[in-house]
């Protein structure tokens, strides 16, 4: 990820005069400014300035004002210093939450990006010839929207329209994919079977893309199939394998669309089941407290958690690397 | 230079496609351009709008038509309702929300809390008379209206009268223990005749115990909560002795497979509201067809054969609104077109008209007028008032009731969780809660 | 310019190349090579099996849109309720229930969708890729800060800024308009983010050298040479944009009001939303028939993306 930037030299010959190195300097500095204008702006508009909002309105409380039982039929805004963080940390829910996304990272991600690497590299050996229909026909619940693939599957897990579950019944399984510690792993599969076609893509892409007189040195080496997945192969999708990863673990911390929508079939999904469905049920008040301020609140704790767990995987990862 | 050049022109470009994209639909928002005398009304709402329906818009052209100085627009919200608030507050406080908005009774308080809605007690008055008197209270908060009451959701009993009679149950039992016995000997026979359903259990249960006597009443400024009434724990001992001789069913309302329990002819007997009368017809598939009958609820909770709410909305007047007396003379226009509410699945609370019940459900339901029944029941239904920020209180007792389904908690956790919840509630709001 | 040119073509000659040889090796590896039939069959098996397992929902989804609520929770879930002779008229009554519950208006949201999703990937493509070239290639003052502010905000769950967003919008008077889905969604550090790693491993430093020595000017560089260099790998992140903006209802839901502008998932999660909506069969044809367009453009663009993923995970 550190990258060694070229610093353009321009060939500024025709002017004498005066100091090259700044005026190529101010001339880079100009032109890398302008391209990234247009991103920059709209970056501000649509991140920097709501960011700034959260965390501003972060200190705040949404309160009655006026006396009386109803208040005076005004909501102000009360600067409460710190206690919307106060009321996050100290939340049991929040933690719970925070663990149970924590738990599904650790168990989803190494599934499905290891699905998708094997899946990779099985359509890319020789084995098997025509992969075009495998590919796509992997790659397909990617296009489907992760709300429509959470009520497919929300109908494919109940009892009593299944033909998942009828099948395994009549073969003398039974299982419920509500029950309180199967549930967890029920929403997993959701995101594996969404996401694990488009790594296997990435990872595939990166496959093809060995020069393939790798293979047949390799191959004069006298090494099998096997060997060459191993030795060739894997350190070739590595880094691609590395980015997919820690992409995965900052969209798995941010689950929302699986949980919500199973909540309909298993009402024991609480309204603060992830720290994110806990943000925005906050925000519409069906939390307690509710408002923008514990939700914004809520909203950078979890930031801040995401934020040291991708700093630890890229620490980590560099480790790695170095060795 | 050039590159300049070639970047504004770029950035020219964009902005002028995006000027044509903001064309096509910039003018939508605005609510109250009156200059030629015109007064504009804009109305949202989450009312069904689907197919076979008199829709919300051909109701609006109708009184367009006849009204051509107070020209209404209605929008439809495709969301939850705690979206739409969620929305709605947003609008109000940057002044930009629509005239009239959707609000279910549970939540009115809530939004007037927050400082949404306009005091139009001047203009409800001379409409009182056209609304039952349950529903026209539930619009008004401390005394004081903040719209027309829409629809109302009065909990009765529906069931499969040839069914029962097939078990030797000959009416519908009218004592708990009545009742309990019934449903252990329907259970024998793999039949259920009440279900108990987690994730109404906020809406539902709290309307049950509503049936004979509140939950929160006002002292001086304070909020007196009481959620654990005696009411409260009959119904939790009424659902307890059910779950625990597996003889009601657990599966949620509005999971697929409370419709499958329907369609299968397990369920041939539940508490529900209202408005549920035709998802009862749908989700059945034709299953007891002609035998299904509603009836009032029997004395199961010490309710004393009184009902209590779920569910049911009001429209109300938001903060922002500057022509609050023609919105309000539209409303109650809109809210009283009996037959055009009952076609979207309503049960109305206007009282100007006798609402017909649909030919469609005349089949279902034997013939029955079930519209007298709903309306027998809304005549009976008990005081209940909501509090500011009930919706927080309905998530908790949700989340407890799914824990009574698999034996790791008991029903009556729901209304203990409801208490502290609504008390911690009431506190976050800033608002007083007497000891 | 002209030698851009000749080294993208080269390339793409060395690629079909590596094709042709992979192709004809599969079938001539050394005997010590070929797998046994044992494990082709496996292997085949395994595939076929996973295979299974991503389409099954889909082929489940489109047999479920065929039938009423009542077919949808009895009867066999594997097959169509109805016989074939009879398919048709179910397809045709689901049909008429989507439009009805859409007020007829299911194409129009669908239309808009396109709108939504095409305008701000094509924006969005265009201002990650200068984006991320300027950071690759240009030393420009706070470099570091903006990459790592940018990168930072990919840890921001979007969704909840969708709020503020909201508020900023409307101060600029642009709610319940195409821009307030647009402008949002045309920015993603995930973009940006990709733009940089392409330009940092594809753009040759000498080449843009070149061309400078040659006069041509830094917009001109930018626009003739570096996007041609980049265009498979911009076809990856205007998909990935495409998608993003597609599947969002969140924004869609706070920001549009009016019927007319609304996406298609937007109205599809009115209909899951409105609690007294059963008719599933006719939500799984509209959720089918409105994912219909990006699976088209998917197909159809499929060279492309392939060729830009290849491009981006060589030094992911």
């Amino acid at each position: 990820m550190t990258a060694t930037t070229h610093t353009a030299k321009t060939p500024s010959a025709g002017r004498a005069g005066r100091p090259k190195r700044s005026d190529a300097a101010k001339r880079e500095n100009r032109t890398g400014w302008a391209f990234m204008a247009p991103f920059g702006i709209l970056f501000a508009l649509v991140f920097i300035l709501p960011i700034i909002w959260a965390i501003y309105s972060s200190f705040f409380r949404q309160v009655t004002v006026g006396g009386g039982a109803y208040g005076g039929g005004e909501l102000v805004n009360k600067f409460v210093g710190l206690q919307n963080f106060r009321y996050v940390v100290t939340s049991p829910a929040f933690w719970a939450g925070t663990g149970r996304v924590l738990l599904y990272t650790l168990i989803q991600v190494p599934v499905m990006i290891i699905s998708a690497l094997v899946l990779a590299m099985l359509l890319d050996s020789f084995i098997v010839r025509h992969v075009t229909g495998f590919r796509l026909g992997y790659f397909l619940p990617y296009a489907i929207p992760g709300v429509v693939a959470s009520i497919i599957w929300v109908f494919l897990y109940n009892g009593q329209i299944s033909p998942i579950v009828k099948a395994l019944a009549a073969i003398g399984i039974q299982v419920d994919f509500f029950a309180d510690n199967i549930v967890i792993a029920s929403m997993a599969n959701i995101t594996t079977w969404t996401f694990t076609g488009y790594n296997m893509l990435i990872f595939l892409a990166a496959l093809q893309a060995i020069p393939h007189d790798l293979y047949e040195a390799a191959r004069i080496d006298g090494a099998n199939g096997l060997q060459i997945a191993w030795h060739i192969k894997l350190p070739n999708v590595r880094a691609a394998a590395l980015l997919a990863m820690l992409l995965s673990i900052v969209g798995t911390i941010q689950l929302f669309n699986e949980p919500q929508v199973m909540a309909i079939s298993d009402p024991g999904i609480s309204k603060s089941y992830t720290p994110m469905m806990m943000a925005l049920n906050t925000s519409q008040g069906t939390l307690t407290p509710g408002g923008d301020g514990p939700a914004s609140a809520i909203a950078i704790v979890m930031a801040l958690i995401a934020g040291v767990l991708a700093a630890v995987y890229a620490l980590v990862e560099r480790k790695v690397n170095e060795q | 230079m050039s590159f300049n050049k070639r970047l504004v022109a770029c950035a020219a470009a964009v902005a002028a496609l995006s000027m044509g994209l903001a064309g096509c639909g910039s003018s939508a928002n605005d609510s109250s351009g009156s200059s030629d005398g015109v007064v504009n009304i804009t109305y949202m709402h989450r009312l069904p709008d689907s197919e076979g329906m008199t829709l919300v818009n051909d109701i609006v052209a109708k009184w367009n038509k006849e009204h051509p100085d107070i020209q209404v627009k209605a929008t439809k919200f495709d969301g939850k309702a705690s979206d739409m608030i969620k929305k709605l507050e947003t609008d109000v406080k940057s002044g930009e929300a629509p005239d009239l908005a959707q609000v279910g009774y549970a939540e009115l308080p809530e939004v007037f809390t927050k400082g949404m809605l306009q005091d139009v007690t001047q203009y409800a008055e001379q409409y009182k008379d056209h609304f039952a008197s349950g529903p026209y209270s539930l619009t008004q908060v401390d005394g004081k209206s903040y719209g027309l009451p829409q629809d109302t959701g009065p909990l009765v009993y529906f069931y499969n009268k040839a069914e029962f009679a097939k078990l030797g149950i000959d009416s519908v039992p009218q004592s708990a223990d009545e009742f309990i016995d019934a449903a252990k000997k329907a259970a024998a026979s793999g039949k259920y005749i009440m279900s108990y359903q987690p994730d109404e259990a906020g809406n539902m249960i709290s309307g049950l115990a509503g049936a004979s006597g509140g939950w929160y009443k006002v002292k001086g400024d304070a909020w007196v909560v009481d959620t654990e009434t005696d009411g409260s724990k009959a119904v939790a001992d009424f659902y307890q002795q059910l779950l625990d001789a597996k003889a009601a069913t657990t599966n949620p309302r509005w999971d697929p497979s409370f419709d499958a329990s329907i369609k299968d002819g397990s369920l041939i007997g539940t508490v529900a509201a209202a408005w549920e009368a035709p998802l009862f017809v749908t989700s059945s598939g034709g299953t007891g067809s002609g035998d299904w009958q509603v009836a009032q609820l029997g004395d199961w909770f010490g309710n004393a054969g009184k009902t209590g709410p779920d569910g049911g909305s009001a429209v109300a007047v938001l903060k922002s609104s500057k022509h609050p007396k023609e919105a309000m003379e539209f409303l109650d226009w809109f809210n009283t077109q009996v037959p055009d509410l009952v076609s979207q699945g309503l049960v109305p609370a206007a009282t100007t008209e006798d609402a017909e019940t649909p030919s469609e459900w005349g089949e279902f339901f034997g013939g029955q007028d079930i519209m007298k029944e709903f309306k027998d029941a809304n005549n009976n239904m008990g005081d209940f008032t909501y509090m500011p920020g009930f919706s927080a209180v309905v998530a908790k007792m949700n989340e407890t009731a799914a824990k009574a389904t698999d034996g790791s908690g008991k029903v009556e956790d729901i209304f203990s969780d409801a208490q502290t919840t609504s008390v911690d509630t009431l506190k976050n709001l800033g608002l007083s809660v007497a000891k | 310019m002209s030698t851009a040119t000749k080294e993208s073509r080269a390339a793409a000659r060395a690629r079909r190349k590596a094709d042709r040889i992979r192709d004809l090796h599969a079938n001539d590896l050394p005997r010590s090579m070929q797998p046994s039939a044992a494990v082709r069959i496996v292997t085949i098996a395994v595939l076929v099996l996973v295979l299974i397992y991503f389409l099954f929902p889909i082929y489940w989804a489109i047999i479920a849109s065929t039938k009423t609520p009542s077919q949808m929770t009895g009867g066999n879930g594997l097959w169509f309720a109805v016989g074939i002779a009879e398919l048709p008229d179910a397809i045709a009554k689901n049909y008429a229930t989507l439009l009805g519950w859409t007020r007829g208006q299911f194409w129009r949201w669908v239309a808009n969708s396109l709108v939504y999703s095409g305008v701000s990937a094509l924006i969005g493509t265009l201002v990650a890729v200068m984006a991320g070239y300027a950071t690759a290639k240009f030393a420009f003052r706070g470099r570091n800060a903006a990459i790592g502010v940018i990168m930072g905000c990919m840890l921001m769950p979007a969704a909840l800024l969708t709020i503020p967003q909201y508020s900023i919008f409307h101060a600029m008077h642009l709610t319940n308009t195409m821009l307030s889905i647009i402008i949002p969604c045309c920015v993603s550090p995930f973009g940006f983010f990709l733009g940089r790693v392409y330009a940092q491993t594809s753009v040759p430093n000498e080449l843009l050298e070149a061309a400078r020595i040659d006069g041509a000017s830094e917009a001109r560089i930018f626009f003739t040479i570096v996007l041609r260099i980049l265009a498979p790998a911009m076809v990856t992140i205007f998909l990935f944009l495409f998608v993003a903006t597609w599947n969002n209802f969140l924004l869609p839901l706070m920001m549009i009001s009016s019927d007319t502008l609304k996406p298609v998932t937007l109205g599809l999660y009115g209909m899951v939303s409105l609690a007294t909506f059963t008719d599933r069969g006719a939500l799984m044809m509209g959720a089918l028939l409105g994912v219909l367009p990006v699976i088209v453009l998917f197909l159809g663009l499929q060279r492309y993306w392939q060729a830009g993923l290849a491009a981006g995970a060589v030094k992911g």
